[in-house]
This record gives C-alpha cells, structure tokens and sequence, in this order.
C-alpha cells in the first residue's frame, strides 16, 4: 500500500463521519419517534442478545436428554419444557434458543462478505466507468438473473456440505446486489455539482471518489445491509432445510430443526412452529427496522 | 440383501415420476370398465386391481442381476424357483422341484421337478430348462457380468464362473457349481465341487429362479453394457420380456411409471392369484407414501416410517409387521487408530444407550441387538458378551486404554431410510452425544446413501459408521459369514481365526453342528467387539381396510397371490 492510499483511509473514515454525522443524528432522531422501528429494533435487539447469551440463559444443553419420547409420542409444550421435546427427547426450547447464535453467525459474515465483495465491485464500476464498469455490471446482470435461493444451492453445492459453504454462498448471492446499488449511487453522484467543484480545484479522482462520493453514496448500502440480513438469516434457513448447512447434525439450526419436523408434523407439530417462529422473529425484525430506517435515511420521506 | 441397491441412484427422479404414476393409476382404478377387462381375456377368476408403493422402482426385472429388494418384489410374483422358503418363515419348501435327494459326500443333487408347468410363453418348463438357467449364470463372462453390481447373488452363494474375469482374480475362487444334467424331462441333476451347507437354502433366493430359455435367448438378456459399477442392460428382456412360471405374469412396464402384472389364468400352483392386475409404483418419499395410501391413490406400501404407525392404525389402515430379520449396527474400521485398541471398541460398546435409542427412535417390536445376528436364526448365543449400558466402563477402559484424548469420525448417510435405521441422523446424534458424554471426541461425517456412503464405506475410508442388513435366506452364513468370513475394507481387522471358524461352518453339512459353530462364532466376534450391533425390527407395510391375506415375510418372500381385495 503506498502512503497516499494509506492517507486516503484515513481521509475516507474521518469523511464518512463528517459528511454522514448529521444525516445520521437526522435519522436517528426520527427513528426514536417511530413505534414501527422501535419494535423492529427491539426486535433485532432480542434475538442478538438471545444469540451472545444463549448458551448460559438455555435451560439444557444442545444434546442433553431432558425427557423420554417415542417416534409416536413426543411430548408438546408443557410447564416443564416450554416447547416442548424433540423427536431425540431434547429441550427444543434451548435448542430454538441456541439455534440464534448459528443464524445471527451466518447471517452477519454472509453480509459482511457480501459486502466486502459488493461493494468493492460497485465502486471499481462507479469510480472508474468505461469497459471496467459494462464488463463488471455485465458479469452481475447475468448473475442476477439467476434465482438468488438456486445459486446460493448451487454454489453450496459445488463447496461441499460444511457452514463456510453456506456462509459464502449467501454472500455470492449478495455480492450483485450491493454492487449494482452502490454504482448507481455513485453515478447519480459523480454528475453532482460538489464533484465538479471538487474536480475543477484539481483534487485526484481517488480522493474525489473516497473522500466525497461514497460517503455521500453509503447510506443506502447500510440500509440494504439490514434489510439483507433479514434474507441471508432466511436463506441459511433454507440451506440448512435443504441439508446443506453444518455436517454436525447435533447443533441447532432452525432450518436443519424445521426439515426434521417434517417426519413429525401428524404427531409432533410444536417441531415445526417453534423454529418457524424463531425464524420469522428475526427475519421480520431486521425487515422492519430496515424499511424504516430507509425511510428515515431518504430525504424524501422527511416529514 | 443388499444395502446398496442400484435403484437408488434414481432415487430422485422417481419421487417426481412416482406421483405421476400414482394419479394415472389412480384413473385406472375408478374407471368403472377396469375390472371387467379381466374377464374377457383369460379363463381365470382373479377380478380387480392392488396399486402397491414401493420406495423405488426396479433396477431390472431378472433375479441374476439384481440385489435390491424393490426389484426382487416385483421378481417373486413372476417367476418361482426350485425351492422356496414358506410362507412367513425361513423354511425350505418344494416350488418347482417337488423333491430332492443328496449323496452323502454332499456333490450330487438329484432334484424331482413340477410336471406339466409351462412359462408365461408357453415354453414347457422342464429339466432342460432349469439346467440352462444354471448354465446361464455360471458362463456369465467378462468384467461387467462378473461384477458385484450384477451377478451379485450368484457370486455370493457360487464363489466363482466358468472363466473368472481377470478383474476378480482376487475375489472369485472355484465355482460351487459343476454341471447340471437333464437325466429326464422332470429329473435334474445338479454336480456341486464341494460339499455346501447354504446351497438348497440359497436356491430360494429369486436370483436363482428359473427362466424361460424362449425369452431369455430371444430378447438378450445376457447383453450387459457400461461397467462394472453401474452395469447396463441393452436387451429388452429384464424391461419387456421377463418370463417366469409364478402367478403373475409380466404385462408392461412404463419406466418411472409403474410396473403392471396380469394374474397367470394357467397357474399351475396352489395358491392362485385372486386379485387381476398387479401395479407397482415407486415413491421415494415415505410421507408423500402415506399421504398417497391416505388418500386412496394406493392400496399398500412398505417402509411405514414408525412415527407413522399408531395414527395409520387409528385411521383403520392394517399395519403387518415382518419378523425381525435384520441387525442395525455401529461398524468399526478397526485398523485405523484408536479404534485399532480392543479397550477403546468395548469403550464405544458400553457408552452407547441401545435402550434408550429403541424407544427413542424405533417402533414397538425392535429388540435390543447383542451380536449380529437375529435371535430368530440358529446358531445365535445366549452366552455373548452384551457390553450392557455402563457409561462409567466405558470411562474406566478409556482411561485403561491409554488414548488421549480419544477422537472419531463418525459417518452416517443421509437422504435414506433403511428398515434397520427409519432415521440414521437421529441415531447418529444420539450415540454422538452418548459418546462424547464418557470422553470421545466426534467429528461428524455424512453423505448421500448412493452412491457416495456405500461407496465410501466400501473403500474401508469410514472410521466409524452407520450400517445395517437384511438377511435373504435363513442362514446365518448369510449374516455374520457375509461381513466377516474374509478381510474387508470396511471392517479393516485381518483375525483369521475368525475367517477360518466360517469356513468351517459354511462347509459343514450336519445343521446340529453348525449350529454349535456359528455361536462360539458368535461369541468369538462379539469378543473382538468389530462393531456394535444395537437393533433388531420389525418393519412395517400398511394396507388399507379390506385388503387380506398378505403374508409378510422375514426375508421379503411375499406372494400377492395370497392376497384378497374387497372394496
């Protein structure tokens, strides 16, 4: 790394608050005041904590055997075990509660990666244009028009059955999406009249760009980011009822527990309604925090 | 049988294909016409149709190719052999051979045949016929029709051909087989090179039932293609021409639909077929295989998921249990450390809650395993050693053993369910957890059945596994001579004291000395501890209220032609 792109970190992060200070403080006010985000953050919040704390806070552990059951009866909820057991005679009520750890680890790196890969794309697209930019967005135009569910089975696939496999075939399917957002962003700002004054006064394209445009370019990317947790946290769910999440069938995994129900559901529907539930729980938490937030973030909606 | 049928490497296109099948043929079954059809056609009584569901469809409609169960069932309704085991038992029964005679050295067999039988061709069946089918299998030549994938059966009973692939130089020895001799049109005579216990027994089996020469020369049933792991059959005699002498005789099959018998007005035996048309179908699915039985689209189906049998049962449907002939068991490779340590094999055999795993996971019926092989069969030990669940002897020989810190790879398959294991991934957890509560260290491995488990384990790649059998014929030559009788991969112990103890016994031909043999045989292995047997069950076929009659069958012998319907 040379010594002016060490500086134009430096000079991108002290930007990014600079720029974005008030318009986050704006949307942070206006998020307080609104019942819909308080819920959905309170939401997020829950189910983050539940995931960090599980393992002290579950009444049993992942294997342990809490009571006895048959293939023909396995006991619901009762005041013992809130949830009920599962086919094996464990707690499904600890199991559902540290299910949340493997969904919020999945969902956050896939994002992560997702936006690594998403966002480096997006700003070699935006910043540098010309064959650069048609030859990336091509590559994401065909790779968009896959099923985003399909290609993530596809590439979990082709990894081979582990956790990593899952993680990074939701951030594959992610990397598209936020690469196209933040290029448009950054196109929509280039023709901006700060750009031009920034350009005229002789700054280098790469400060214009890090030190100007994708600060002013980011917000919607957060934004994405948290509605996009919301479906990673899904489609782990769906691997994993597909039989392609972990190769350790002993750790709890909503989807993994929701495909095991199947065998069940005459005899022993609780299988399927708690980590269903679970699943919608965080899922729609993170969608409503997310929109509102959007709402917040776009000046259009300003009240 | 088998556990790696070819069937199931379709397994996947068949659920789709199945469900088509069972909508045409639920059309059939309400068209008011159907079981008129019948009538006009032959002089026999049988009126209406059974819609049965299988898990798979046939691999290949002719016993000297096949292992696997789903064919084997549509096998037994078509053609018969020259014994066969009674109904709902192991015994041995006259078929089409109403007698037979040894000499004493135990090489010639004079088998009386059936007079005046006729294939579903009209060809006679006679002396000469039942010797060509015999010569049939033992010039079974080259690298594909010699292979375990094909001729799997033969091989296991016969030991070798006429000409033994170079291939199989190592695993193909001397025929069994000698010669076969037609003194008269009903008297065969069948030379053996060496005396053989399991012989008359194994000719139960359908892969020694006996064919038309008609169809079998005229349709090439003897042109196999691909190779010798997934053998092709390029006549049309297995998919459009089998042709047998059994109640049923062979109508149509529509691959991936379904598969259509007609009852064999000219039926020679006693039982004759009462029910018309015969229709198997394939659901891979064991839900969408009740859903259709619920829904009426079938009459009955097989592999009846456990959870499944008390609301079956509520709901009016007949649930049949078969006898326990099968063994659920832990495999141990032994040769790859720590399991290579007597004291760290015991330790996994005490640890294991089998118990605690039967109530959980099973359904009523299944007996604790203590070795491996069923109760039912001769030769079992009273007197084996049981490792009893006793977690704290488990702790006591690991520590004892001197392993550190001992760590498994522990495989199970997944998208299966085998009578032995309904739910190999809930039996899998549970024995993990047993495990790693006295000190193991597991880590979990799995794949696909088919063809990736099997083949894995095969390889002898697996430390620790997930298996199980069904026996084919009452012998326990077909158990415990099957897995340790000769140094395999997937046991990976070389103890020759075990294999020559099941030399003995397979050659011995004074059934009350085997049965002494095979249980200090029993003990012998269950004192090297290979693996650990922990289950027995009785698997379950459901039918709906008004179908009778059905017999099932320990080693799956089960004739639709004792089988009465009524509406």
């Amino acid at each position: 790394m040379s010594l002016s792109e060490a500086e134009a970190r430096v000079d991108t992060a002290v930007a990014a608050e600079d720029v974005g200070g008030s318009l986050l403080k704006e949307a942070w006010r206006r998020l307080r005041r609104d019942p819909v985000a308080i819920t959905g953050g309170a939401m997020v919040a829950l189910f983050v904590l539940v995931a960090v704390i599980g393992p002290w806070i579950a009444p049993y552990g992942p294997s342990d055997r809490a009571g006895a059951v048959t293939p023909t009866m396995i006991p619901g909820p009762s005041s013992q075990f809130w949830f009920g057991l599962d086919d094996l005679g464990r707690d499904e009520l600890s199991r559902v509660i540290l299910g949340a750890r493997q969904s919020l680890l999945v969902g956050v790196v896939s994002l992560v990666l997702g936006m690594i890969g998403g966002l480096t794309l997006g700003v070699l697209a935006g910043a540098l244009g010309g064959w650069v930019d048609s030859l990336i967005m091509r590559i994401i135009d065909i790779v968009l028009a896959v099923p985003g569910l399909l290609f993530a089975i596809g590439v979990a696939a082709t990894l081979g059955r582990s956790l990593q496999s899952v993680m990074i075939a939701i951030a594959v399917v992610n990397v598209p999406i936020f690469a196209r957002l933040l290029r448009g962003q950054m196109l929509s700002q280039r023709e901006a009249d700060y750009v031009s004054a920034a350009t005229s006064v002789g700054l280098r394209r790469r400060v214009v760009v890090f030190r100007h445009i994708l600060p002013n370019s980011i917000s919607p990317v957060i934004v994405q980011g948290t509605l996009t947790l919301a479906t990673a946290i899904i489609d782990a769910a769906g691997l994993a009822f597909l039989g392609l999440g972990g190769t350790d069938p002993s750790v709890p995994e909503w989807g993994r527990m929701l495909a095991d129900s199947q065998d069940y559901l005459s005899g022993a529907i609780h299988l399927a309604i708690f980590p269903g539930l679970a699943i919608v729980f965080a899922a729609l938490g993170f969608t409503l925090f997310g929109e509102r937030l959007r709402e917040a973030l776009d000046p259009k909606y300003r009240r | 049988m088998r556990p790696n049928s070819g069937a199931g490497r379709r397994y996947l296109a068949l659920g789709a294909s199945g469900i088509v099948a069972l909508s045409l043929a639920a059309c059939g079954g309400d068209d008011p016409e159907t079981p008129g059809t019948g009538e006009t056609e032959g002089g026999g009584t049988a009126t209406g149709e059974l819609v049965f569901a299988g898990s798979a469809e046939p691999v290949v409609i002719d016993g000297a190719w096949v292992s696997d169960g789903e064919s084997i069932r549509v096998i037994r309704q078509i053609f018969e052999g020259l014994v066969t085991t009674e109904a709902g038992g192991t015994d041995i029964q006259p078929a089409l051979a109403t007698e037979w005679t040894t000499t004493d050295d135990g090489l010639e067999w004079t088998f009386s045949l059936q007079d005046g039988v006729t294939f579903h061709d009209d060809t006679p069946f006679n002396a000469e016929a039942v010797c060509f089918n015999f010569d049939r299998w033992y010039n079974f030549e080259g690298p594909i029709a010699q292979s375990a994938s094909s001729s799997y059966y033969y091989q296991t009973v016969f030991g070798g051909f006429a000409e033994n692939d170079a291939a199989y130089a190592e695993s193909l020895g001397e025929s069994l087989y000698e010669s076969c001799e037609a003194t008269d049109d009903t008297t065969a005579v069948i030379t053996l090179t060496r005396p053989s216990s399991t012989f008359l027994t194994a000719l139960s089996l359908p892969a020694f039932s006996i064919a038309s020469p008609t169809a079998l020369e005229e349709f090439g049933a003897d042109d196999v293609g691909g190779d010798g792991e997934a053998p092709t059959f390029d006549g049309t005699y297995g998919y459009e021409h089998p042709t047998g002498t059994g109640p049923y005789a062979f109508t149509e099959w529509e691959r991936g639909v379904r598969v259509v018998l007609t009852a064999n007005a000219d039926y020679w035996g006693e039982n004759q077929p009462s029910v018309e048309t015969l229709i198997f179908v394939a659901i891979a699915d064991g839900p969408a295989r009740r859903t259709a039985l619920e829904t009426g689209e079938i009459d009955g189906y097989d592999l009846v998921d456990p959870a499944d049998a008390t609301a079956l049962e509520d709901a009016g449907f007949t649930l049949l249990q078969r006898p326990a002939f099968n063994v659920g068991y832990i495999g141990f490779n032994s040769s790859i450390p720590p399991l290579d340590n007597p004291d760290v094999r015991k330790a996994v055999a005490y640890a294991v809650n089998k118990e605690n795993l039967l109530s959980t996971k099973y359904p009523e019926g299944a007996q604790v395993a203590t070795q491996f092989q069923p109760p039912e069969l001769f030769g079992w030990s009273d007197s084996v050693e049981e490792y009893a669940y006793d977690p704290a002897m488990a702790e006591q020989l690991l520590a004892d053993s001197g392993v550190a810190n001992p760590t498994i790879e522990f495989w199970y398959p997944t998208d299966v369910s085998r009578p032995y294991m309904p739910d190999p991934e809930g039996n899998f957890e549970l024995i993990k957890a047993d495990l790693e509560a006295v000190g193991f260290t597991v880590n979990s491995q799995s794949a696909p059945w088919n063809p990736d488990y099997l083949a894995a384990n095969q390889a002898g790649t697996q430390q620790m596994y997930l298996l199980g059998w069904t026996g084919d014929f009452g012998d326990p030559d077909n158990f415990i001579g099957t897995f340790f009788q000769t140094q395999q991969a997937q046991w990976g112990f070389n103890e020759p004291e075990i294999f020559d103890a099941l030399d003995a016994a397979e050659a011995e031909t004074d059934e009350d000395t085997r049965v002494g043999l095979y249980a200090e045989i029993n003990q012998m292995i269950m004192e090297f501890v290979p693996g650990v047997p922990y289950v027995h069950t009785q698997p379950a076929i459901a039918f709906r209220a008004g179908i009778d009659g059905y017999e099932p069958s320990p080693v799956n012998n089960e004739d639709f032609a004792l089988v009465t319907v009524t509406e």
